[in-house]
């Protein structure tokens, strides 16, 4: 005989059929009506970017791809934001990953105060209020004329990157074997071999995926950015902030919508594609 | 020092260097200019605290986050126990969900609430139309607005903290209480809660501190109604120019945010949480 006993305890229930299905649309119901929060504003986008109308809001008469062609046109703003957003998020993940990467190597293989003091100042951006960041970075740079200039944005940029991609190769350093180490001492490898040449190749993944942590934040960094740049310099993030707080404009709905075509992409792949293959 | 220790701590210098320079550096400055402008001493710290302005923008703050790090907490505790409990094929549609919001641009969820949310949005568009109000609902540009938005923004992290410490639990232990005779809301409360505590320990302490600092949803949701503690700093920088009250502001939630850590990590459970972590 199997082990009923494992699954339930029926005669300790006192609960009705009614009650146990009020529980189970509660159970059920609930996380997805959650989900649904999540999702909703995902959702809502692509209707209203596709709206004929001038203002935002719903399709009236049928949809129309005019915010999107509006997107194309260089003068609209659109186009240069995001080419300075990309140059800024290039310069930034290629600086942040080199510099996060020497530093993860070597604060693995040392041990005592340094690396363990070190590693809370560099992790400190992810707690510490941007704005509080903002604030002395904008007095900082107001001093050296770095206000609205692409060295100060980049600068800026890598210092918040540099959290999240030592992160992540920090996480794949933690999967390495120490003794890899020692056994290429022994066979007389000198330092820079046993950095470049043994762990950094062990590593790869990890600086992939910081490399994506650290293009996205750079991509979608506004707080600080925000007060460092004015008219030389803008980021898409700032040209959306600006157009939200100045109208709401359908062009709005239709940039968040190819933002989020994109990143739908990524994940779809990531989700349906690549996990699949992964796991058993 | 051994030349391998040397490279070793030759390797940390770039990032160390940068990091003190254009990181620690002008936060330090932060704190000086609080105490020194516009002359040398606690004026400012004196000023804010007798402050009407300041207080009224400091009880928005904690009611704010409170609100949020609560709503957020219990929403999210509900969607990650679901996840735990689904399907692989479905909870990999589930955490899709989850997963999309994480990654979108905080403008551009914002944006989004807004055109859900503002008077001819459609929220208002839905309730109206379906004659359940007869006045479209004030939805955003308001606190409930402030805390729709943060509780949206704060949801998917706290999710995948949340889900990824009851992934982690050893699901024999329900058996064994289910077995004993336990009732389903017994190993609910007696079980899987007490065991996700260093998940949610963790979770509420993100949240909550993020929230505390957050400039962005507060100021597009709020439109100078609700003003949150880092509007008002930016406010004080980019319009009237008063640095010793931003800088002393400033240097106020810094103390608040290190204080609140300080605290949890003198509690078990999240040391535990940071621990297991690291090792």
């Amino acid at each position: 005989m199997s082990a009923p006993a494992l699954h339930a305890a029926p005669r300790r229930r006192e609960s009705t059929p009614l009650g146990r299905a009020v529980a189970k649309v509660f159970a059920v119901g609930l996380p997805w009506l959650l989900l649904g929060f999540l999702f909703l504003p995902v959702l809502v986008l692509v209707p209203v970017a596709l709206t004929d109308r001038e203002y935002l809001s719903l399709p009236e008469h049928g949809l129309s791809l005019q915010h999107f062609a509006s997107l194309t046109e260089w003068e609209t703003g659109w186009l240069p934001s995001m080419m300075t957003s990309l140059v800024i998020a290039a310069i930034a993940t290629v600086v942040s990953v080199s510099a996060a990467a020497a530093y993860a190597l070597g604060a693995w293989a040392l041990t005592g105060w340094w690396p363990s003091l070190t590693r809370v100042m560099l992790l400190a951006p992810l707690i510490v209020p941007p704005i509080i960041y903002a604030v002395g970075i904008f007095k900082l740079w107001a001093r050296f004329s770095m206000i609205d200039t692409y060295p100060g944005v980049i600068i800026v940029h890598v210092v918040l990157c540099l959290p999240f991609a030592i992160l992540a190769i920090g996480a794949s350093l933690a999967q390495l074997d120490p003794r890899l180490i020692q056994a290429a001492r022994s066979l007389g490898a000198r330092p820079p071999t046993v950095f470049y040449k043994v762990i950094l190749p062990n590593v790869t993944p990890g600086i992939a995926a910081g490399a994506v942590f650290a293009f996205v934040t750079s991509w979608d960094e506004i707080t600080v950015t925000l007060f460092i740049t004015s008219r030389a310099v803008e980021t898409l993030p700032r040209r959306i902030f600006t157009g939200i707080a100045d109208s709401v404009d359908p062009a709005l709905a239709a940039i968040s919508a190819v933002l989020l075509a994109v990143t739908l992409l990524a994940l779809a792949a990531r989700t349906f594609w690549f996990d699949r293959s992964q796991s058993p | 020092m051994r030349p391998f220790d040397r490279w070793a701590v030759g390797l940390t210098v770039p990032a160390v260097l940068l990091t003190t320079l254009f990181y620690v550096l002008p936060i330090a400055q932060v704190l000086v200019l609080s105490v020194t402008e516009p002359a040398p001493g606690l004026a400012n710290y004196e000023q804010l605290l007798g402050s009407r302005a300041v207080a009224r923008v400091v009880m928005t703050t904690l009611e704010v986050s409170l609100w949020t790090t609560a709503l957020t907490i219990a929403a999210s505790y509900v969607v990650a126990y679901a996840l735990v409990q689904m399907r692989p094929s479905v909870r990999r549609v589930a955490l899709f969900m989850v997963l999309v919001p994480f990654w979108i641009s905080v403008l551009v969820r914002a944006f989004s609430w807004i055109t859900i949310l503002r008077r001819e949005g459609l929220v208002n568009l839905a309730v109206t139309g379906l004659g359940i109000v007869d006045e479209p609902l004030q939805l955003v540009h308001n606190r409930t607005g402030v805390i729709i938005g943060m509780v949206h923004y704060m949801m998917p992290f706290a999710v995948l903290l949340i889900y990824a410490n009851l992934a982690g639990i050893d699901r024999r232990i329900m058996q064994a209480g289910r077995s004993l005779g336990a009732r389903p809301m017994t190993v609910f409360w007696k079980l899987w809660v007490p065991l996700s505590a260093p998940g949610i320990a963790v979770a509420t302490l993100f949240v909550f501190i993020f929230s505390l600092g957050f400039l962005i949803t507060p100021t597009l949701l709020g439109a100078g109604r609700t003003v949150m503690v880092a509007e008002y700093i930016s406010v004080q920088i980019t319009n009237t120019l008063r640095w010793g009250v931003a800088t002393g502001l400033s240097t106020m939630l810094l103390v608040a945010v290190g204080f609140v850590v300080f605290i949890a990590m003198r509690q078990p459970a999240l040391r535990a949480a940071f621990s297991g972590r690291q090792g």
